[in-house]
């Protein structure tokens, strides 16, 4: 049940999808993996969008040049754990909501384990070798992956549901050279609202989901474009399909349109 | 006949985009990006290796169709086709 104090807070947004969607939103869990230039977006706007339970994981401590992009750390942040920092943050943005924090590097030997029961998963990490491994996860467990990924003034985005989409390793088999990135922050900022308004989407069971369309955006010129991706058969990570008969995580069953309270 | 080859990310920075080239017939698609690519040393040496091969994260697609980019000497292009090159970006 939503306090009378979530009623306020949320209030705004509710006259879009009312006491069940954010209902929904309160119910859910949605696992960040990383604190970082799209971690730092994702998790800010998931916090005070009332999404009930977020667990935040990230190894790293915040450092000067973090400053540009991640905007959950500030100045007096520097030296502190980014978890410890994002903790701080997010439940003082929206106390209503349960904030988890991990400070940890996702390997193989505990990626099940720390994406547990969560209804979805963004990705937020920096590297192709723990987003493989987050993908895997997402497939054995059921849960859709929100992809996304920058560099300089570049972007791109896409919703992966296990068993209905092309997965990651389908559309990226082979990971780009490894790099010290360039970024300017309002790239991740673009990119993390893409996968935040999936995320909102899929939890309410509305609107139409970046399925097997990959979002390419160029900051450059101002243009975002989509290309199609389809499953590839022989994916050695969803090739098989062994997760594409289960049951959703989440009640996927659109809410009636127009329904306002 | 004409194609449209479209780069991305930064390749597009290297090489630039949407360069609408005369084909001859029967020109494979491999080649045919190799000619363009030339324009660019590192931008060439960005999408293909030492030994002229497309570098393995390269993405490639054909009239939004994605194509293994070991087939790409094979493929043959068509009058009005659109040709996507780019590379998956990697940072957060």
């Amino acid at each position: 049940m939503l306090s009378k104090r979530e009623r306020e807070r949320y209030k705004r947004q509710m006259m879009l999808f009312g006491d069940e969607g954010q209902e929904r939103l309160k119910k859910a869990n949605i696992f960040i993996a990383g604190a970082g230039g799209l971690g730092s977006p994702v998790s800010i706007y998931l916090a005070v969008a009332g999404v009930g339970t977020l667990t935040v994981v990230d190894k790293d401590v915040v450092e000067l040049t973090n400053l540009n992009r991640q905007i959950l750390h500030n100045d007096r942040d520097i030296g502190k754990k980014k978890v410890v920092s994002a903790e701080e943050k997010l439940r003082a943005i929206n106390p209503d909501i349960t904030v988890k924090v991990i400070d940890t590097t996702i390997d193989e030997s505990n990626c099940a384990r720390l994406i547990g029961r969560a209804d979805g998963i963004v990705d937020a990490m920096d590297n192709y070798p723990t987003r493989y491994l987050l993908n895997d996860i997402a497939l054995q467990k059921n849960i859709p992956l929100f992809h996304g990924a920058i560099r300089g003034f570049y972007g791109q985005a896409t919703t992966i549901i296990p068993g209905k989409t092309a997965c990651l390793r389908c559309i990226f088999p082979s990971a780009p050279p490894k790099e010290v990135f360039p970024v300017v922050g309002v790239t991740p900022g673009f990119i993390g609202m893409i996968q935040v308004n999936e995320v909102l989407k899929y939890l309410l069971g509305t609107g139409e989901l970046l399925a097997n369309r990959l979002l390419i955006w160029d900051g450059m010129t101002a243009h975002a474009e989509e290309i199609a991706v389809v499953r590839n058969p022989a994916c050695v990570s969803c090739g098989a399909g062994p997760a594409s008969k289960k049951t959703p995580a989440v009640n996927t069953k659109k809410i009636p349109k127009g329904k306002k309270k | 006949m004409t194609v449209r080859i479209r780069f991305f990310a930064r390749f597009r920075e290297l090489l630039g985009t949407d360069i609408v080239v005369a084909v001859p017939k029967n020109k494979g698609l491999s080649d045919l990006i190799k000619d363009v690519a030339s324009r660019n040393k590192e931008g060439y040496n960005a999408i293909f290796d030492e030994k002229g091969a497309f570098r393995e994260f390269v993405i490639l697609m054909q009239n939004g169709r994605r194509l293994e980019t070991s087939d790409a000497s094979e493929i043959k292009v068509a009058d009005g086709d659109e040709i996507a090159v780019f590379p998956p970006v990697a940072g957060g």
